[in-house]
């Protein structure tokens, strides 16, 4: 049987759909206690290798494994592993209690579980409407219930914050960061960065199948740029002050500013002080994290539209 | 497995199709009860009248005490039992086509564990089919009968053995192909045509080039042998002597024209039925769920 580790590992997973790769030989393990984020852009891969972990697509090479099995090999899924996967899989004329109670004599817990889980998600009051009447959002919420029947160590989802309200993604976020924190191991595909920011602990990134990054959120933050932007009274002399000082990438842009990075804005305005240069403007600028993720993802599907500028500013001052 | 069992169960009688079936399969049943009654009525009014005399010698009884509605419902049957096929068809193509397959796969412990549940509970979902079809069949047939026409108890019982037999293995079909062509509406377009076109003209065909035998071992040559040679032998128990080719034509009548004993056309169709759902399996199982 399983380990009960908790952990959930990809190993070296390929899957072709005929000719087309939708995963290329990816890898990375989630580990129980925190959320990570599986994020990359649409047709990335991201469903494809979730139905992998689950046993519904049968990797083309390699292995994954949750709590060390393959998912086949688990004896009882439903109370190892619950996942969210579409808002599709309903019966359109069975109430929400009757589906679960299906799938809780299914995973073999008692149907009172079913009362609870609806509860737990907000649909209390919904229990004995069709699902066929039921929003996205309602569905989501209900999908979700599903996969809690078993009270599983692993919980995998795959994009959940769809369909629901700006209320219904707050509660989702404070739910999944709880269920964590009990030393459980969450798993949630986006193709949002920006969505799960303040939700998710670790990130793995992929884009065309691959891996193009792989640890913990405050790792990618560090990777950020910065470059500061200044309007001095003498570009020339400003350039040439910090130059001497061994800064090397100044760049003038249009508006006559200049632009300097790998310093912090500290470091610049002395060199101004020390060179006698008046700064009438200064800023630092962030490679904003969804602008990071942009680039790290970019190309697959991509047409000859404009580049967009990747440095956003965070005030106004030309 | 009795969990999943249970969580099969429970899929079949939270939706409506169970009884939206049920409705049409006992509407049918018992008008083809009413029907056969009527008919043999008059047929045996007809018989007596008539010079057909000859033929009640044949049979060693009067015309009155023939049991011609064995043949009626053992019609009757072969036709009811198209619903249950239908329920059957329904079970895993209807899954596949809902999507509701993913959870299905997710909460039990094997792909094989969630069919085998599922045939399981399909096996009596076809035993209550077929106990309602042969009580509306019997109330049909009763309604319209002279008592002279009718099967003793003995022959009741028979009747409803074979009949209950012969829905459960049809649903056992249905849910085989399901699994096998894992699209609702093909799976039911293409049973429907092949058990009531398809096959009924390779039938003329095989009785054209005179080797009806074969037909005993086609799906519903097979099917149709388990309900018509059970009613053949009912009626020949009740007559006399009777020559072969009188009882090659009243098996024709009966829709086991070339069928094999009731019990091996049984086994016949259970091995059809095997094969469909051991192809369904090995679909399913390496079927990519995306």
């Amino acid at each position: 049987m399983h380990d009960g580790s908790g952990l959930v590992v990809a190993q070296n997973l390929t899957k072709r759909f005929g000719s087309v790769t939708a995963v290329q030989n990816l890898s990375f393990t989630v580990s129980p206690g925190s959320v990570t984020g599986f994020l990359g852009p649409n047709g990335a891969g991201k469903t494809t290798t979730l139905r992998m972990l689950l046993g519904l697509v049968k990797p083309t090479a390699g292995l994954a494994t949750i709590n060390g099995r393959p998912f086949h090999q688990l004896g009882q899924p439903g109370r190892v592993v619950g996942a969210v996967l579409e808002a599709q899989g309903f019966h359109p004329s069975r109430s929400a209690r009757n589906h679960l109670r299906v799938y809780a004599a299914a995973i073999g817990v008692p149907d009172a579980q079913a009362d609870q889980v609806l509860g737990l998600v907000g649909l209390g009051t919904a229990a004995d409407r069709k699902v066929g009447g039921f929003s996205l959002g309602m569905k989501q919420r209900l999908a979700l219930a599903t996969a809690l029947l078993g009270d599983p160590q692993v919980l995998v989802l795959d994009e959940p914050a769809n369909g629901l309200d700006p209320e219904g993604i707050a509660w989702l976020r404070t739910f999944l960061q709880s269920y964590a924190r009990m030393g459980r191991t969450v798993l949630i595909s986006s193709h949002l960065l920006a969505e799960v920011e303040q939700t998710v602990d670790q990130v793995v990134i992929i884009s065309r199948g691959q891996t193009m990054f792989y640890g913990p959120l405050d790792q990618l933050r560090q990777q950020q740029q910065r470059r500061v932007l200044v309007q001095p009274s003498d570009v020339n002399a400003l350039a040439t002050a910090l130059r001497a000082e061994g800064v090397q990438t100044i760049e003038q842009l249009p508006d006559g500013r200049l632009a300097v990075s790998d310093v912090d804005s500290k470091h610049v305005a002395d060199s101004a002080l020390r060179a006698g240069v008046s700064i009438y403007g200064i800023q630092e600028e962030q490679v904003d994290l969804e602008r990071l993720f942009f680039q790290l993802t970019s190309g697959q599907y991509a047409g000859y539209a404009p580049a967009p500028n990747p440095y956003q500013q965070q005030g106004g001052w030309a | 497995m009795g969990n999943l069992v249970q969580a099969e169960l429970r899929k079949t009688t939270t939706t409506g199709l169970w009884w939206g079936l049920l409705i049409p399969t006992a509407v049918l049943a018992l008008g083809w009860g009413l029907a056969t009654g009527l008919f043999g009525k008059f047929f045996v009014d007809f018989a007596s009248t008539s010079d057909l005399e000859e033929v009640s010698d044949f049979l060693g009884v009067t015309p009155d005490q023939w049991k011609v509605t064995l043949f009626g419902m053992a019609r009757a049957i072969n036709i009811s039992t198209i619903f249950p096929m239908v329920f059957g068809a329904m079970a895993i193509s209807g899954e596949i086509n809902r999507r509701t397959i993913t959870t299905t796969f997710l909460t039990a412990p094997s792909r094989m564990h969630a069919m085998l549940a599922k045939m399981l509970v399909y096996v009596l979902w076809g035993a209550i089919y077929g106990l309602a079809i042969m009580l509306f069949l019997g109330i049909g047939v009763v309604l319209t009968s002279s008592s002279g026409q009718l099967p003793d108890a003995g022959g009741w019982a028979m009747l409803a053995l074979a009949c209950v037999l012969s829905s459960i293995l049809m649903t056992m079909f249905g849910v085989g192909v399901g699994a096998l062509i894992p699209n609702v509406a093909g799976t039911i377009v293409l049973l429907l045509l092949y058990f009531l076109v398809i096959e009924n003209v390779l039938h003329f065909v095989l009785a054209y080039l005179e080797v009806p035998t074969v037909i005993g071992f086609l799906p519903n040559g097979s099917i149709n042998g388990l309900t018509g040679s059970v009613a053949v032998d009912l009626f020949l128990s009740s007559a006399g002597v009777v020559p072969p080719e009188v009882e090659d034509v009243l098996r024709a009548i009966a829709g086991a024209g070339g069928a094999l004993d009731w019990w091996w056309s049984g086994l016949v169709f259970l091995g059809w039925a095997g094969v469909v759902f051991a192809g369904g399996w090995a679909v399913t199982q390496s079927k990519d769920i995306t």
